[in-house]
């Protein structure tokens, strides 16, 4: 594989983003010891960034526009995965059946994965439209795109993996020349119908009590029962909050995950643990590495050779800076608790190696910047 | 870019992607500076409050003495079953609640009290579930530890009452705080918890405050499940001081020894120092085993066992000596005639008044047990000359014997160092309302009174502390049982914020003995008339020791009032001896027996043979041995 790259490859090899990339990932396999010392997540997640790069590398020396073109095939695959964990075949984790087992590659999350060929087929029927306002007809293709694999998500039920579906077509219409009226007019009703929608779930019994503990926690989480499910998000801003300005550097003995008053430290609640242990410097200086990281890859889309090119790594922008904001904003206690893992930081094989493709994609495209 | 279509405004809308990203990332930076660096401390509390517990090591109860040194109440080791909120708050434990009961062998109802009481509570508290757990109970947790985690044992000194239902109103006994006491805030600002142990009735009431030692504590750090992770700090507990009373263990047996012979086995027997108060015995019987209320009122035997003390219409919980009232009768007549005295209404040098068998008034004639003519003072106390008082209290008019009652104290509490006392109640207390009910105080009430009936029920304590007053010329002393507290050490650095400071014995404050005004010439006189009783050819002859010269008197308390379909009277005897040099002071009371001489008397001989013999150097110990 060596021989084929270039001399031309490595210059072009957008080091700074892989660089920032795996420092990331670095930064989370120290706070997922801090979180679970005595557990081996952090060694899997060594071994895991290894074998994403991996996959980055086939990905990254790879001409993306190839794959795009046989993104049917992947989009295919990804749904018949989709299937198959509902088949006998799925694993049941905490009342979900999120988990496929596989013989020979073992187990892994199909919805984390599946996302990389939403992408490319969203890529492909988009890229290759002419200028223009986009029109209806187009919309619904993009809408049926991504129901199927939405519709086979919400099955497992996995709701909070779902969504991380959404800012990927969003993303897409946006950059093909949605009318800008359309998007004011989605934002106002957004802004309308949610809390009207939620008041009318409440009052036909759609939305389960629980859910409902969820939100009202978030609304004002001091009167919210400390023990029910208040619990994760007043438990996640006791531990960050704790943290202070300079954290408790690494000082596990008392720290909320190893008393296990933190739940799922080390997927989930990795930004607190990491606010915990690094505090508010720690946490400013890796959201400035998620910022600087998302602006490298703006800056490839916006010297992307082709429309397909940009719109992958938009989508993969928009998708990444969604499940920042989902997760973050959970471990912060303004955002309702939803099982969404931060990207790069959370333990975690799936998320990482599908991470580590999406960014290969966005190097594979800058890459060919000057390629035609 | 030669892609970017001018008509998409491409370049515009993925800045504006960014732009959005951007302003999300710092919306988190903004949230994060609100939860780190504006509410950091509010938060490392809050951590801290979860993970840091304090465990409480009890601290040992002093031990009661006699005054010679023995033993009357002590604490020992036991093992307590407790039960910890924290692993059950989340979960329905009602199926649990059957299997507790039969594996601890506790009342079910019981369990289900505890359980809705631990989960009112804060979540790292803990609450004993059985006390003085056995060896099968504390197997039966360890075998269950995975099941249960909720259960755990804990050793925990117990108060344990060796001599069982002697003493026991004197000594009362130890639980926990009940909830209502809890809700009173000088309760709560004392720092008192539930749970905590605390002393309920007699001197472990009344010194409870001393009898308790101040508990330690191990600071410890807890995971989310309650499970010690690690240890910070200990502090260890400093015991309570011991207490000495003036009790003498021997003359109590033989007290209760009197009591549990006597025909009715209701009664009670007080003896004291008349120098100073001091009390040397005090027996009420019926009685109850404090050892019950401590160690089995969490199992289902033992709930019963209170209950039907609780039930029973003897009264076994209730200290006759303090809180029973009854009329004096012919007791009535030492103060009687001491006021007799001081309100001129007779004097030494004439105390003469006609007996005449009885007295008429209006309608009523009052007959006299005797005829005895017109005796003086002195003889109408040996043979109790009902006559004589009839006149007297006459003379002395309800004013008279208003005064009187304030001059002995019959309107207040003695005082003793014990909780509850009552108040005995006399025409004074009764007169008003009386007079309000009938429109006036009619004579017929005052020659009852004389003679201590009708309007006239006084507590036994009260009692022997006005007629022990004579044998020292007037002076009563208010009874007391503490003889002193002993010192006990500081606990810890004194620099250090744990430090418990040392606490310093004590003796019993005395007061002042309150005196009652009599001229030498009249105390000789009432002690003559006192002696006479039981050296005299009086109503306690019965009762006569050689060399040990006894001045008393007499009392047949009718309790007709009681509707108790002819229930015999009360019989009483108060006396002090030596008659002219008294070292003790003792009262009999016994409850529906009939005559004071020929029932009350012979139980104080009883008490003061017991006396005698350990004053003449024989060991009542040895006595008891030797009849064995």
């Amino acid at each position: 594989m060596v021989a084929i790259i270039e001399k031309r490859d490595l210059r072009d090899f957008d080091w700074l983003t892989t660089v920032l990339a795996i420092a990331i990932v670095s930064f989370g396999v120290w706070q997922i010891f801090n979180a679970q010392p005595t557990e081996s997540y952090w060694s899997k997640q060594i071994i895991g960034l290894g074998i994403a790069l991996v996959a980055f590398a086939v990905v990254g020396f790879s001409d993306y526009r190839r794959i795009v073109d046989a993104a049917p095939i992947f989009y295919g695959i990804g749904l018949v995965l989709l299937l198959l964990v509902l088949t006998p075949l799925g694993v049941k984790v905490n009342g979900q059946t999120a988990w496929l087992k596989l013989p020979l590659i073992g187990q892994f999350q199909p919805s984390e994965f599946v996302k990389i060929p939403v992408v490319l087929m969203l890529a492909k029927y988009f890229g290759a439209r002419k200028s223009g306002n986009l029109k209806i007809k187009e919309m619904l293709i993009g809408v049926a795109i991504l129901a199927a694999p939405v519709g086979l998500i919400l099955l497992e039920p996995d709701a909070g993996q779902a969504m991380t579906y959404f800012p990927l077509l969003a993303v897409v219409f946006f950059l093909s020349g949605i009318k800008i009226r359309y998007v004011i007019i989605t934002i106002i009703a957004g802004l309308i119908l949610a809390p009207a929608a939620y008041w009318v779930g409440v009052k036909t019994g759609k939305i389960k009590g629980y859910q409902q503990e969820r939100i009202n926690v978030i609304l004002d989480p001091e009167s919210a029962d400390p023990r029910g499910y208040a619990y994760h998000t007043i438990q996640s801003m006791i531990t960050v909050g704790k943290g202070g300005l300079t954290g408790i550097k690494g000082d596990t003995e008392t720290s909320q995950a190893k008393l296990k008053f933190l739940p799922e430290p080390h997927t989930d609640f990795i930004f607190a643990v990491t606010a915990e242990n690094t505090g508010f410097i720690g946490c400013i200086s890796l959201l400035l590495a998620y910022a600087l990281l998302l602006s490298r890859l703006v800056a490839g889309a916006r010297e992307a050779p082709d429309r397909a090119g940009m719109l992958v790594i938009m989508a993969i922008t928009g998708g990444i800076t969604f499940q920042i904001f989902m997760n973050v904003g959970m471990v912060l206690g303004f955002l309702p608790v939803i099982g969404v893992p931060l990207p790069l930081m959370s333990a975690g094989l799936s998320a990482v190696l599908s991470t580590f493709i999406a960014i290969g994609f966005v190097i594979s495209v800058k890459m060919r910047r000057f390629v035609n | 870019m030669k892609l970017y279509d001018h008509t998409q405004n491409l370049g515009i809308r993925v800045g504006t992607i960014q732009v959005i990203a951007f302003v999300l990332l710092t919306i988190l930076g903004a949230r994060l500076y609100y939860l780190q660096v504006v509410k950091g401390e509010y938060y490392e509390d809050k951590a801290e409050n979860q993970r840091i517990r304090k465990i409480p090591i009890p601290a040992p109860r002093g031990a009661i003495f006699d005054r010679h040194g023995k033993l009357l109440v002590d604490s020992r080791p036991t093992y307590n079953v407790t039960l910890s909120n924290e692993p059950i708050k989340k979960i329905d434990v009602t199926e649990r609640v059957d299997d507790y009961a039969r594996g601890l062998n506790v009342d079910r109802q019981y369990v289900v009290e505890r359980l809705n009481l631990i989960k009112k509570q804060n979540d790292f508290e803990t609450m004993v579930l059985k006390e003085n757990a056995s060896i099968q109970d504390i197997t039966w947790v360890e075998a269950h530890s995975m099941e249960y985690p909720e259960l755990r044992v804990e050793l925990q000194p117990q108060r344990y009452y060796p001599h069982k239902e002697i003493l026991a109103h004197v000594l009362g006994y130890v639980g926990e705080i009940s909830p209502k006491e809890l809700e009173k805030p000088e309760v709560r600002e004392k720092g008192f918890r539930p749970g905590d142990i605390v002393g309920k009735g007699g001197l472990e009431q009344y010194y409870d405050e001393f009898l308790r030692g101040k508990p330690g504590y191990r600071k410890v750090i807890v995971d989310s499940r309650g499970r010690v992770q690690s240890e910070i700090e200990t502090v260890q507990p400093q015991a309570g001081q011991d207490l000495v009373s003036t009790i003498d263990l021997d003359l109590q047996l033989a007290a209760e020894n009197q009591l549990a012979t006597s025909t009715t086995k209701r009664g009670t027997i007080i003896a004291t120092d008349p120098n100073n108060g001091e009390i040397l015995v005090m027996a009420s019987l019926p009685s109850f085993d404090p050892n019950i209320f401590v160690q089995e009122s969490t199992t289902p035997e033992g709930r019963k066992k209170i209950a039907a003390y609780w039930q029973d219409e003897s009264r076994p919980l209730y200290n006759r000596a303090i809180q029973g009232r009854y009329h004096p009768g012919s007791t009535w007549k030492i103060p009687e005639s001491v006021a007799g005295l001081e309100q001129g209404a007779i004097t030494v040098a004439n105390s003469h008044l006609v007996s005449g068998g009885g007295i008429t008034i209006g309608n009523k004639f009052s007959r006299c047990m005797g005829s005895h003519g017109s005796p003086p003072l002195d003889y109408a106390i040996t043979k109790s000359c009902d006559g004589y008082y009839y006149r007297l209290g006459s003379k002395l008019g309800i004013e008279g014997l208003t005064k009187m009652v304030e001059t002995f104290d019959f309107d207040k509490r003695s005082g003793v160092d014990l909780p509850n006392e009552k108040v005995s109640q006399t025409p004074k207390s009764w007169r008003a309302s009386i007079e309000k009910r009938e429109g006036k105080w009619s004579d017929i009430r005052t020659v009852y009174a004389s003679i201590g009936q009708d309007t006239v029920v006084v507590t036994p304590i009260s009692l022997i502390r006005a007629i022990a007053s004579i044998g020292v010329q007037g002076k009563m002393y208010v009874p007391h049982f503490l003889k002193e507290f002993k010192p006990i050490g500081a606990i810890g650095n004194e620099n250090e914020s744990t430090y418990i400071a040392a606490r310093d014995g004590f003796g019993f404050q005395r007061p002042e003995p309150k005196l009652i005004p009599m001229t030498p010439e009249q105390n000789a006189l009432m002690l003559k008339g006192m002696w006479g009783v039981v050296n005299g050819g009086g109503t306690a002859g019965a009762i006569k020791i050689p060399n040990f010269e006894i001045a008393g008197k007499t009392g047949t308390a009718q309790n007709s009032e009681l509707n108790s379909g002819g229930a015999k009277d009360h019989a009483w005897f108060v006396s002090f001896a030596p008659a002219y040099k008294p070292e003790i002071a003792v009262l009999a009371l016994i409850e529906n027996s009939g005559f004071g001489g020929s029932h009350a008397a012979p139980a104080v001989k009883g008490v003061y043979e017991a006396y005698l013999s350990k004053r003449n150097g024989g060991q009542t110990d040895n006595q008891e041995v030797a009849k064995k």
